[in-house]
């Protein structure tokens, strides 16, 4: 059998010197793999998601839910690096402690948050670096997300600025770095331990304790979690307990080889050609989700049907989402919601029309931002390693009736 | 009702709301992800379900043997997965491949 593969693959190889490369040889992009169903098992505060594992808890939101321009916190996506993760804190004597380079090493309580501290409330789209990692073949190491790793709350908290203040940075501060709550089973293996340079820091990084008017669930960070709107959310640290500024960035396996993409122009790469150079992947690619319908979803011909979804960027703003009912030749504009949420919120969009025959239609969605940067086609992403940062165009293939 | 009233009333509501979360901690449920039996298995179960669940496993699909490998080595080297002979690897990634295996070496 293996013999027989391997003849497969030095079959597949010769040809490909000859067409200079094969698909999967060079490493391609496809539409990520959609309409998984739900577990029967509901999580805690959550209602049944897509489940991929329940030691740590990865669940992810189904498409159905991108129709509103809020994701409920029980429809909310989860994902914890470290299976280990309290199941109870006691707000009460619950605390984040602020070391390193500080004048005062200090605890704040929840209710010194909030009460102590200036609150802000702001909107923001959490989505994972490596949503709609299926697209990407071969297989890129990480959850094999379809395109559900994302969700969009309003949040409440305090700055991190001024809780950094109230501390006082020493001079030489130069790096903060973030560790929440969850542990790894196994004593060596590292924590995970994420660091933000201090010159990045702004006045909308907030630490967050309410989501959506409620306190977190547990499994999306309770009681406190780290938001940084527009960047993907490798850094926005659940259960946030220890912030620590240094001097010097530290070594951080999680800093230094996970989360980061080739650092060229078209931040790509070929699986048999690695880029050596990277960076993170940080700001958010401009991106579209069609909530409804959905691959399989029947429709009347002749009658109304309303497209809803919802659209973002890393901070830029929507400028546009216009839709495809032709395979991506003629674009027609959707209509956005008021846009009241700000520049990191989703934008929710509708677009009306009657399918004019019966069959299989396929429907396109494409969003623009303020910069002018579109969404490309699924086929035109180019491939890296860690599967991250995929933007492709959405597209679902419903049923005329 | 006078709108003061009904934002007192809403914010009792969502005071009483706060508190009843907070006083109690959650359960996370078991989720079974049965392994394929077979040569290695045991091995395999007690190796890659020590620090996370098989179906953080199976997730990534159907792998060629040289993925398999890889993805084991990576959870020693970077994870420190205690892991220490070759022969152990060479059990866990045959069992992978065997079960969870595309048919690829490469
Ligand atoms: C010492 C602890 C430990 C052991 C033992 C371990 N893993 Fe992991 N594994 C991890 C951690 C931690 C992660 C999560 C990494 C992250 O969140 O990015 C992980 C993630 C994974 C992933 C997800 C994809 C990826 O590349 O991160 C796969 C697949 C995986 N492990 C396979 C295995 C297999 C197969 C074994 C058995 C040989 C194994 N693991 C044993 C700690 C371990």
């Amino acid at each position: 059998m293996e013999r027989r593969d391997f003849f497969k693959k030095a079959i597949a190889v010769a040809g490909s010197a000859a067409i200079g490369g094969t698909a999967a040889e060079a490493g391609e992009t496809v539409h990520p793999v959609d309409n998984r169903k739900v577990s029967d098992i509901a999580f805690p505060q959550k209602r049944p998601l897509i489940t991929y594992s329940d030691r740590p808890p990865l669940l992810e939101t189904p498409r159905e839910v991108f129709t509103s321009a809020l994701t409920p916190n029980d429809l909310f996506f989860v994902r914890w690096h470290m299976p280990m993760i309290p199941t109870y804190i006691n707000p009460r004597t619950f605390f984040i402690n602020i070391n390193g380079l500080v004048e005062n090493e200090i605890k704040i309580s929840l209710e010194e948050l909030k009460t102590a501290f200036e609150q802000v409330e702001l909107t923001a789209v959490l989505q994972c670096g490596g949503n709609s990692r299926t697209a990407f073949k071969p297989t890129a190491s990480g959850i094999q997300w379809g395109v559900g790793a994302m969700g969009c709350a309003r949040w409440k908290g305090v700055r991190l600025k001024d809780v950094l203040k109230k501390a006082g940075l020493k001079n030489e501060a130069a790096w903060i770095s973030f560790n929440g709550e969850d542990k790894a089973v196994y004593n060596e293996t590292a924590n995970f331990v994420r660091e933000l340079k201090l010159e990045d820091l702004n006045d909308d990084i907030i630490l967050a304790y309410e989501m959506n008017g409620e306190e977190l669930p547990y499994l999306n960070g309770y009681p406190l979690r780290l938001i940084i709107p527009g960047l993907y959310s490798d850094s926005w640290i659940k259960m946030i307990s220890n912030i620590t500024v240094t001097k010097e960035k530290q070594k951080l396996h999680f800093m230094d080889h996970a989360y980061r993409v080739p650092d060229n122009e078209c931040e790509c790469e070929t699986p048999e050609n690695l880029v050596q150079k990277t960076k993170p992947i940080e700001e958010m690619n401009v991106n579209s989700i069609i909530g409804y319908p959905s691959t399989g979803s029947k429709v009347r011909n002749a009658s109304d049907l309303i497209v809803r979804g919802v659209a973002f960027d890393g901070g830029h703003g929507i400028k546009k989402v216009q839709i495809s009912i032709d395979g991506g030749k003629i674009w027609e504009d959707a209509r956005l919601d008021d846009g009241t949420q700000g520049r990191y919120a989703y934008r929710s969009f509708t677009y009306t029309f009657k399918p004019k025959k019966s069959g299989k239609l396929t429907i396109m969605c494409k969003a623009t931002n303020e910069k002018g940067e579109e969404q490309p086609f699924a086929k035109d992403i180019k491939w890296n390693h860690g599967g991250y940062k995929y933007n492709g165009i959405d597209e679902v293939t419903i049923e005329v009736v | 009702m006078t709108s003061l009233t009904k934002s007192i009333l809403i914010l009792l509501f969502m005071s009483t709301t706060l508190f009843a979360e907070s006083d109690s901690g959650i359960t996370i449920p078991y989720v079974d992800f049965p392994m394929k039996e077979g040569k290695g298995m045991y091995s395999t179960k007690g190796k890659c379900n020590m620090c996370h669940s098989f179906g953080y496993v199976i997730n990534q699909g159907l792998q060629s043997k040289k993925f398999w490998r890889e993805k084991v080595i990576k959870m020693i080297v970077i994870f420190k997965a205690p892991i220490k002979s070759e022969e152990d690897i060479e059990t866990v990634t045959n069992y992978l491949f065997e079960h969870y295996g595309n048919g690829e070496l490469e």
